[in-house]
């Protein structure tokens, strides 16, 4: 073959060499430029390392330790290699002395504990709620005053936003009603259904709005969150 | 004064700080401050590269190299084969010695003047020696200090021992002599030394050949007992599968089922390893399977099987694996992108198992519950899996079919449910390539192996391995489950196979032989033979009851990926890069190493490759990933197509 009018960079011809060397005789084109790239990339992490190292022990200059010390932390740090034998001779050893386990008899899949899994859900669902919805518990609340206070509660009377409800088990049913809220008119059919549920419902329609107050701040939150 | 012996002085001194008698040994020796910096410090080398302080004059290693080279030369014929077996380890000790000792130039100069001479399997190993040139390198290249801190291992007649051991005490040869005591075993054994053929048969393995007593313990190479699971068979093969109450049991038993009521000496008990118990879904299984295998073609030289061969296109660079479940109905294939791709065999589709609100709803008594489980709108006949992150190297189907565990470059293996087609467990412990992975033939137990050269076993309900074989000195290419599930063989880049038994993680057997990376392992369906093959081109099979080699099988042109014994053990099945799928008639094999009347000593093996031959049916340009005989004899193999790349 004649000259060709490309020459090819000495880098490269060092990198063929090293490879021929180390027994790769045969590979695509594009390995040389891989392993360019790696070296290059290798050899400034190093370099700069070094220079850290150098600025560290306060000197004007890198020199040869600094940059020992950096080839060093790379090979413990970047390359790291399977443990060497008398470790997993060791390793192996304890594990092997003790008894394969018995299998318990007729439970579906085996599968280690949950924690171990992949199993569990990785999403949770957001319950559905109107952002109108805090203003009509308010209106509720008024119109609870207006129709009358019952004494239940206590506390209830005029400050409907201080109320702390001293009933938590109320509350998870009052979730469920909070859905039934915000769907229905909120003048209209409620307070009267309040009313025939009697004290506790006041109580909980109360704490209910302060808690849909609370959760729609969490799920503005939740919102923030995703 | 010996300059060695005085520095060695002076760096015992500098290490007890001693300061005051170092001064006064330097000035009265006359030594230099550079000669003592030139001794590198002991604190930074491991004790295995600490023994290669040597006090030879580096100048005379080459010469006697060269005068052991002419003495074996110049012994006796019977002696020299098995002389010559020690060049090689005495070779690359000198080398080392010189280059722990810096002096680098004698040492490039020994390497390039005596490599070539060493045998042609020794040449990879050498090619990486030869990239160690400064005591620097030594200490961070892991295969130097696993193949060198492992003793190399020589099988030697007491005539030829004695023979060099008397030549190197006359000639007073005293750096040989350490290296060998130091560095060498030899294993005597009182009896004819052997033939060149011999030796080759055995010889390969990157730290010499196996020690006899490595291949003493008895192995249990018997199959289990089969669980009584009557099976009644009637002329429309509608067969019925009864309870275990013998009275019940009608005409036609096959010959198989009576042979396994016997007792086998050689087979381990039912509770030697806890095994899984038999699900009535397994029953039915087992049921099926005896009934397809009365349809079997009983394979022989002169009925050969057929052979379907599947091609995956478009994936030359792509496909890293496949593998078929056991009764040939499913077909996974991993690919370097981390993908896993399950293909239906069979009109069956693939579907998913319902959701948890119309489980509820089914009836559970009826009797086709398993298949209302099945959600038939998810029906399709490729199921794409996902979760790897990396290449996957190997995928095995559990033999209900239910899940599969794959196996992949991430260091990871992965259970997946074949109901939910879902990730069900991820287990971490390899932290390097996993390059193989297979379920037990019983289910429940999987075994892995990898490049941080341990085997390890695994029951899919504990998320740590259960048993860890540790004792290749390289990666562990491949691995493999005996069908009684008590042991497991395992072959690896340092050209050994080794079995182990799962009990208590011995190493039960090592067999050297192979001069490359070993790919491919299985066992004869009996359970006592074991077929291997890798690169090196070659097959070679095992006699577990004692280690030896049978025979060797040469025929094919390029590595050997993928082998099967067909059902029945008759016929071996083999295929590789030379995208030929070879037959081996086994069954003659075994009858020949069976008449042998003489009984030779432990190296004896059989060379006729060409009469064990029957077929061999090229492919154009698809080398063979794998293959796999299904219950009626039928030979499947798959392939990437090449094409001209």
């Amino acid at each position: 073959m004649t000259s060709q009018p490309k020459t090819v960079p000495r880098d490269i011809q060092v990198m063929s060499a090293i490879l021929k060397d180390v027994g790769v005789n045969d590979h695509e084109p594009r390995v040389l430029n891989q392993m360019m790239e790696f070296a290059y990339r290798y050899v400034t992490d190093v370099l700069d390392d070094a220079r850290v190292y150098s600025s560290h022990s306060k000197k004007k200059a890198i020199d040869e330790d600094d940059v020992r010390l950096a080839v060093q932390y790379k090979l413990e740090y970047g390359f790291t290699t399977p443990p060497p034998k008398d470790l997993l001779l060791d390793v192996a050893r304890s594990k092997n002395s003790v008894a394969l386990p018995l299998i318990k008899p007729y439970i579906g899949p085996k599968l280690p504990p949950d924690r171990y899994c992949l199993c569990a859900p990785n999403y949770k669902l957001r319950s559905l709620k109107k952002p109108k919805y805090p203003q009509s518990g308010i209106v509720q609340v008024t119109q609870r005053h207006i129709q009358g206070s019952k004494t239940a509660g206590g506390q209830m009377s005029g400050q409907p936003l201080t109320l702390v409800s001293s009933r938590p088990v109320s509350q998870p049913a009052m979730t469920i009603r909070q859905n039934v809220v915000p769907v229905s008119h909120p003048q209209n059919p409620v307070p009267i259904i309040r009313l025939t549920s009697g004290n506790q419902s006041q109580t909980s329609v109360a704490s209910s709005a302060i808690d849909a107050a609370l959760k729609r701040k969490r799920d503005e939150d939740d919102d923030y969150d995703n | 004064m010996d300059k060695q012996t005085l520095l060695a002085v002076l760096q015992v001194l500098k290490k007890y700080n001693l300061k005051d008698t170092e001064l006064l040994l330097k000035k009265e020796a006359h030594v230099t401050e550079d000669e003592v910096k030139a001794e590198p410090s002991a604190s930074g080398v491991t004790d295995v590269l600490a023994a290669y302080k040597s006090e030879g004059d580096p100048r005379r290693y080459e010469s006697f190299y060269s005068s052991l080279k002419n003495f074996i030369e110049k012994s006796l014929d019977i002696h020299k084969c098995e002389l010559s077996m020690v060049l090689y380890p005495v070779f690359v000790h000198m080398y080392l010695e010189l280059v722990y000792n810096h002096h680098e130039q004698q040492a490039i100069q020994f390497f390039y003047k005596f490599s070539a001479d060493q045998e042609w399997y020794y040449q990879e190993d050498l090619v990486q020696l030869a990239t160690v040139t400064k005591a620097e390198h030594m200490a961070g290249n892991q295969l130097l200090d696993n193949f060198k801190g492992s003793k190399f291992t020589i099988r030697m007649s007491r005539d030829s021992y004695n023979h060099l051991k008397r030549h190197l005490l006359e000639q007073k040869l005293n750096i040989l002599l350490t290296i060998i005591q130091d560095h060498l075993f030899i294993d005597v054994f009182d009896g004819v030394p052997r033939t060149k053929q011999q030796i080759d048969a055995t010889a390969g393995g990157m730290c010499g050949e196996a020690r006899r007593e490595a291949n003493k313990t008895k192995v249990l190479y018997g199959l289990l007992k089969e669980p009584e699971i009557n099976i009644t068979v009637e002329d429309e093969d509608e067969g019925q599968e009864t309870d275990d109450k013998p009275k019940k049991k009608k005409a036609k038993k096959d010959s198989q089922l009576n042979k396994k009521q016997k007792h086998d000496p050689n087979a381990p008990q039912l509770t030697r390893i806890p095994l899984p118990e038999m699900t009535d879904q397994m029953k039915l299984e087992k049921a099926r399977a005896f009934k397809e295998g009365l349809r079997r073609i009983n394979l022989s030289a002169e009925t050969l099987p057929s052979i379907c061969f599947y091609t995956l296109l478009n994936s030359y660079h792509g496909v890293t694996s496949v593998d078929f479940c056991e009764d040939s109905s499913l077909m996974a294939a991993g690919f370097a992108d981390s993908q896993i791709r399950v293909w239906t065999m069979t009109p069956n589709k693939l579907r998913a198992i319902k959701t948890s609100d119309d489980l509820n709803i089914i009836d559970k008594e009826a009797d086709d519950v398993y298949e209302r489980l099945m959600d038939d709108r998810t029906s399709v006949d490729c199921r794409l899996l996902c979760g790897h992150s990396g290449a996957v190297y190997a995928t095995s189907f559990t033999p209900d079919r239910t899940q599969m565990v794959s196996c992949s470059e991430d260091g990871t293996i992965r259970l997946w449910s074949l109901l939910t087609w879902s990730n069900l467990v991820c287990y971490k412990g390899h932290n390097f390539p996993v390059w193989d992975v297979h379920f037990s033939p019983l289910g429940h137990y999987f075994v892995s192996c990898g490049h941080d050269r341990t085997a390890r076993v695994w029951s899919t309900d504990h998320f740590q391995p259960l048993r860890i074989f540790s004792g290749h000195v390289a990666d562990v290419d491949t691995v493999q489950f005996h069908p009684n599930c008590n042991y497991i063989a395992t072959g690896s880049s340092d050209r050994t196979v080794c079995l182990w038994d799962l009990l208590n993680g011995n190493c039960v057997r090592v067999m050297t032989g192979h001069k490359a990376p070993i790919y491919s392992l299985i066992f004869s369906p009996c359970g006592r033979y074991l077929a291997s093959a890798g690169a090196d081109k070659n097959v070679l099979i095992w006699d577990l009851a004692n280690g030896d080699l049978i025979s060797q099988l040469k025929g094919h042109k390029d590595t050997i990926f993928s082998l099967c014994f067909s059902r029945g053990g008759a016929l071996l099945a083999s295929g590789g890069l030379d995208n030929i799928v070879r037959l081996w008639n086994f069954s003659k094999l075994l009858e020949d190493h069976e008449n042998e009347s003489t009984v030779f000593v432990f190296f004896f093996y059989r060379n006729e490759s060409s009469a064990y031959e029957i077929m061999s049916y090229p492919t154009k340009s698809t080398p063979i990933l794998s293959l796999h005989f299904t219950r009626r004899n039928l030979l499947l193999a798959t392939g990437p197509f090449k094409g001209n790349s």
